[in-house]
């Protein structure tokens, strides 16, 4: 796991990257920066909370996409965990979906799987 | 004694100084939080605060505004106003906007003892009367038998839970427990720390809920307290102590815990002031969306109160979530070191959310999934960018 983080952490314009099980645990992680790997939990946890907090209105979410200035926070959760990247960039959808196509088989080789449901 | 301070200010050296000041004024679990960013100080939830000590001016703001809106927001807590150069017109303002105390800037040591003696006084009359951290209204009770009697009688409420050591929210609906949080974790996870926080003996307030709260927990009541109780049976020592995350790979350094984020992120969600004010809104919600792609939208301001909307079916539901949103996400803006989030996307499988945030409020708007494009979501961006000029 951390050599897939390793490989994350390479990918243009990543700051901090993280894996979190949906039982909290903190499977893998990367930083460029002094992030640390609490922090990466918290944040993680805290998104896990926001993705879900319409679950009763049918309003749940999969996908989070944070601006804070001009970098961002892009959170994905699948069935087994959150995955988190800070980046170091503004970006749109094409941007993600390139991100998404680099980090997917990097998480699948190490067996975490992170599909979109579909309806 | 000083339970939980927090000094804004821009001036870092003073504010060390002053931190440490403060520390000596209460125990080991006393705890003073800094913020040296305006706008995330907006963020911030007063009421958890015994004492906040607020500069006259700030980087980007007007101290005294804040003391304003501040002082509505929790009554309870003493502010102390402090001035580099103390004019009658600014002392007046401040006792005007709801101060407790006016304080020139300490510019020696000998000074700063002084100003430490007087805000010593002022926190010893306040705990003669009733603060924040010890209302008469929480009383010292079985956590276990509140939820269990709670949910039985199918009640609403938001209990205020306070242990020795760090404090958090349980959201029952309905008698059913929908939500638990404190800093650092939320869902199932936290109700059944908290229901071991201090043996279960602990100061709860209650406060009525009239709408929906997010919904984070789907177990029913009877299974998580069980489950919380047979956890309790468990040798004490195998537990992870209340608030701390487990370190579970060997990357993370031994003996670290998330309690050094949660210092650095003080905002606590769900204040009494916020639910209150979000109870009716009487704002007209039914017209025109100004995007034909929008199916609702709506804005709140930053005491979670709704202040305008377009197909808007739960007003106060709506709002509250927003609130509850905008407030998470500046629990992850203090951890991550960064100003106030600008918007923030939400993909979901029916339906796309888009947040948009300025420095008086945030905008919530919901699109149908399979026919928003981003252009149509900038759009709203954008729109909402005008609005606020």
């Amino acid at each position: 796991m951390n050599k897939a983080f390793e490989q994350i952490s390479l990918i243009e314009g990543v700051i901090a990257a993280a894996f979190v099980s949906n039982e909290g645990k903190l499977v893998g992680w990367c930083s460029n920066s002094a992030i640390s790997p609490e922090a990466l939990t918290f944040v993680s946890e805290t998104c896990r909370v926001i993705l879900s907090a319409n679950r009763a209105e049918q309003r749940s979410a999969h996908t989070g996409v944070v601006a804070f200035g001009d970098r961002t926070l892009y959170v994905r959760e699948g069935a087994t965990g959150i995955f988190m990247a800070y980046l170091d960039s503004p970006t749109n959808d094409a941007v993600l979906v390139w991100f998404w196509d680099q980090v997917r088989p990097i998480l699948e080789s190490e067996g975490i799987k992170i599909e979109i449901p579909t309806s | 004694m000083l339970h939980q301070g927090l000094i804004l200010t821009s001036q870092r050296e003073y504010a060390q100084a002053m931190r440490t000041g403060l520390m000596s004024l209460g125990d080991a679990q006393t705890r003073v939080d800094v913020e040296l960013d305006a706008l995330r100080a907006m963020q911030l939830v007063p009421q958890q605060y015994d004492l906040i000590l607020l500069d006259v001016i700030l980087d980007s703001m007007d101290g005294l505004q804040l003391l304003l809106l501040m002082k509505q927001q929790a009554p309870a807590t003493k502010f102390v106003i402090v001035s580099d150069s103390p004019d009658e017109t600014s002392r007046a303002l401040a006792y005007q906007n709801g101060a407790d105390f006016f304080l020139e800037r300490p510019r020696s040591a000998k000074a700063l003892q002084t100003a430490l003696e007087a805000i010593k006084g002022l926190i010893i009359r306040h705990k003669s009367g009733k603060s924040p951290a010890d209302t008469q209204d929480e009383t010292l009770a079985s956590i276990t038998d509140i939820v269990q009697t709670r949910c039985l009688s199918g009640d609403s409420v938001l209990l205020l839970v306070r242990s020795k050591g760090q404090s958090g929210d349980i959201f029952i609906f309905r008698g059913e427990i929908y939500h638990a949080q404190y800093p650092g974790k939320g869902g199932e996870a936290a109700f059944n720390d908290m229901m071991h926080w201090d043996g279960g003996q602990l100061r709860i307030k209650e406060l009525k809920l009239s709408h929906v709260p997010p919904r984070t927990i789907e177990v029913p009541y009877r299974q998580l307290l069980d489950t919380a109780e047979k956890s309790g049976a468990l040798d004490a020592d195998l537990l992870p102590p209340a608030g701390e995350l487990l370190a579970i790979s060997g990357e993370i350094p031994e003996g670290s815990t998330a309690s050094s984020v949660v210092l650095e992120a003080p905002p606590r969600e769900g204040g009494p002031t916020a639910v209150e004010a979000l109870l009716s809104s009487g704002v007209d919600v039914s017209g025109e969306t100004p995007i034909p792609a929008l199916n609702s939208h709506w804005k709140i301001n930053l005491m979670g109160e709704l202040n305008e909307g377009s197909q808007v079916g739960e007003p106060d539901r709506c709002a509250f979530i927003t609130y509850f949103i905008y407030r998470k996400l500046a629990d992850v803006a203090v951890t991550l070191e960064v100003d106030y989030f600008s918007h923030l996307t939400l993909f979901g499988p029916h339906l796309q959310q888009v947040l948009v945030a300025d420095n008086l409020g945030v905008r919530h708007a919901v699109f149908d999934t399979p026919w928003t494009t981003e252009d149509q979501r900038n759009q709203y961006v954008q729109w909402c960018r005008e609005q606020s000029f």
